[in-house]
């Protein structure tokens, strides 16, 4: 064949992307790059049957015509990272061949070419080891060989040749391919395109689907994406890893053909992950099953069983996250609900025991407590249901990652401050569910204001305010109002700066640094300012803040 | 603003700056993106795209902690799919952050700054 018209090249499109489609499952399993969410066969699928479809509609005798249609169906119907590629890949060959009415070998590699670049320019960082280097690859070899061969099916193979070999050598160029044992997923899906060109050319038919050659790189796959899914040993549903191959013989066949769509029906009940590969001798099954057994005996229906490997992927999971205590008694009695925060100073601990937390971290600014500290604060409480209350923007983040891999109902009350965390506890209602709970909480610690005296460590210069070294500043609701060297003036000026008109209560909590005097000093300055507040005073020996004040 | 973290062998603060390379360099390696570009197009220069040096500029982290949104200000090469490109972004941001910092963010908002028409 020297040359293809618009109508052959549309043929030539509708079979690379049919070809595609039966293969797109295949494609998703292989997807762990850029982001493993397995989606790049489907995407690529909807990408190019949209380009099919224009193409279909549009079709013309004229070659640069429909490849025009092509290249627009692409653009409208582009998903997902390796559609957007693909829908290049094709402009720039449409750009291309334009004006062509036919398209000989040597034009069709300039095509290719030219595509290839125009793809390369909406990149600015190419990652090889994807479709692009796969499609690079092919192209250069597609320019070589068109320099001496005019038949197209001749350049078509020596394309989808490199395309295979390319496509091999990814996993080499990409770690992440390499880490997980797959091959790119958007270059395989562009080597079914290709098979799809080529058995156009050769007026062949495809398989329906393809025989996957590789188990292992399949199953690797499959584990990889079932390992996306779960972060906690619990979340493990099917337990047992399960693999094993069925030799078939012919005094169970007699009775039980074997059909390798009911086989997979059977065992698709029994579990997930699973895959299943037959030919005339033996088939090979996956799968993550409850039940290793069950499975078994539906492959013995069949044959014989060889090879077996079962595995607990619970006890690998625990291995691996170091979970001991998945294995130990959770405590026999438990409280139904409990209210964990965090607080630095024996003083605020008490007070936030005394109207209602179970369990107090300490900790606070300068000493943020991990995930794994809140985790073991909630164990040892042994509650059913929890509410975690930072009291620091700084552990909001841990606390909502405790609330996360917790198991039991959980919810994160951003409070940003002691005072904060004070006005959440009393809105507390054990009656109420826990998002109810974390909700009317979030909304009382809204209407508090907070106010911090603390000193400087350096000098600077934030919110406006010039800061020296040992100043005492005062923090309101997280912005710093004043900076002086003495404490009275600085909390003074703080008290004048946040109580108003409408405020009713002022809570004073001095530190360890702050002599009981000093604070009832403190009081009977809000006292003589403003008459209409109730003031409350504690000790909260807290390091680092001489006072922390609430207004609300 | 920093990220903070503690473990047993001690504390871990990450930088806004840091946050911001990090994102900055996952969009880049996205398909159709061939720029980040600065949040201050007139102060900034028009349309400039910006060095690796300079990703902070188009690139802003508000809010660290569960609810933390990050923009991102991006050019995307002509004749790529907008909305899809925007789309890998986000997903990529959300992913890398994800992967390499522990962290889950609320929000990843692309501007488009730009588009660059290459000669063809």
């Amino acid at each position: 064949m020297k040359s293809i018209d618009g109508l052959q090249f549309a043929e030539m499109i509708s079979m690379g992307a049919y070809h595609l489609k039966q293969n797109a499952d295949y494609v998703d399993s292989l997807n762990v790059f850029p982001v493993p969410d397995g989606d790049t066969g489907t995407n690529m699928n909807l990408s190019m049957t949209s380009g099919a479809k224009e193409t279909a509609a549009n079709v013309s005798a004229h070659l640069g015509k429909t490849s025009q249609a092509l290249s627009k169906g692409l653009l409208m119907g582009a998903r997902g990272n390796s559609g957007v590629i693909l829908s290049q890949l094709f402009r720039g060959f449409g750009k291309s061949v334009e004006e062509k009415e036919v398209l000989t070998a040597s034009e069709f590699a300039e095509g290719l070419r030219y595509g290839v670049e125009t793809a390369y320019k909406a990149v600015m960082k190419p990652v090889e080891g994807t479709i692009l280097t796969v499609a690079k690859d092919a192209a250069a070899v597609a320019v070589e060989t068109a320099a001496a061969e005019t038949d197209l099916v001749q350049l078509m193979e020596a394309i989808l040749t490199e395309a295979k070999a390319s496509l091999k050598r990814t996993p080499d160029l990409l770690p992440v391919l390499k880490e997980v044992g797959v091959v790119d997923s958007g270059g395989q899906g562009l080597v079914y395109v290709y098979e799809g060109f080529l058995a156009c050319l050769k007026g062949e038919e495809l398989p329906e689907r393809t025989v996957v050659q590789s188990m292992d790189e399949l199953v690797s796959a499959e584990h990889h994406r079932n390992v996306q899914g779960f972060m906690d040993t619990a979340d493990i549903e099917f337990g047992y890893c399960t693999e094993f191959m069925v030799r078939f013989e012919d005094d169970k066949t007699k009775n039980h053909p074997f059909d390798e769509n009911d086989f997979r029906l059977q065992l698709n009940e029994m579990g997930d992950s699973l895959l299943v590969i037959s030919d005339e001798e033996i088939a090979k099954v996956h799968i993550h099953t409850e039940n290793p057994g069950n499975a078994l005996s539906c492959g013995q229906q069949y044959g014989s069983l060889i090879n077996i490997k079962i595995e607990n992927m619970r006890q690998q999971h625990m291995d691996i996250v170091g979970d001991q205590s998945a294995g130990k008694n959770t405590p026999a009695k438990k409280v139904p609900y409990a209210i964990v925060t965090v607080a630095m100073g024996e003083g605020i601990a008490d007070l936030l025991k005394s109207i209602g937390a179970s369990f107090v971290i300490e900790g606070g600014q300068t000493m943020n407590p991990s995930t794994e500290d809140i985790v073991k604060a909630i164990q040892e409480v042994g509650a059913e249901r929890v509410l975690i209350l930072p009291n620091n923007k700084n552990i909001v983040l841990a606390a909502e990652q405790a609330a996360e891999v917790i198991g039991i109902e959980a919810a994160v009350v951003p409070t940003k401050s002691v005072p904060e965390g004070l006005a959440a506890i009393l809105a507390f209602n054990p009656e109420a569910d826990v998002t109810a709970n974390a909700k009317s909480m979030k909304a009382a610690a809204s209407v508090v204001k907070t106010g911090q005296v603390t000193t400087a460590v350096r000098d600077t210069s934030i919110d406006g305010v010039a800061i020296h070294t040992d100043d005492y500043m005062a923090i309101s609701n997280g912005k710093i109002t004043i900076a002086t060297p003495s404490l009275d003036t600085t909390m003074k000026s703080l008290i004048d700066d946040m109580i108003t008109e409408d405020d009713e209560i002022v809570t004073v909590i001095y530190g360890e640094d702050v002599s009981k005097q000093d604070a009832e000093q403190m009081v009977a300055y809000i006292e003589g300012q403003f008459e209409h507040v109730e003031i409350e005073l504690y000790n909260g020996k807290q390091p680092l803040y001489p006072y922390i004040l609430s207004v609300e | 603003m920093s990220i903070q973290m503690e473990n047993d062998y001690g504390k871990i603060d990450i930088t806004n700056e840091t946050i911001a390379r990090i994102v900055g360099e996952a969009t880049i390696e996205c398909y159709g993106v061939v720029g980040m570009a600065s949040r201050h197009q007139i102060r900034d220069g028009l349309t400039e795209i910006l060095r690796k040096e300079n990703f902070g500029k188009g690139v802003v982290v508000r809010n660290a902690g569960a609810d933390t949104q990050i923009d991102l200000y991006i050019i995307v090469g002509y004749g790529t799919k907008i909305t899809e490109v925007a789309y890998q972004v986000q997903s990529k941001v959300q992913y890398t952050l994800k992967k390499t910092l522990g962290m889950t963010i609320g929000s990843v908002n692309i501007y488009v700054q730009g588009v660059r028409v290459t000669n063809l």
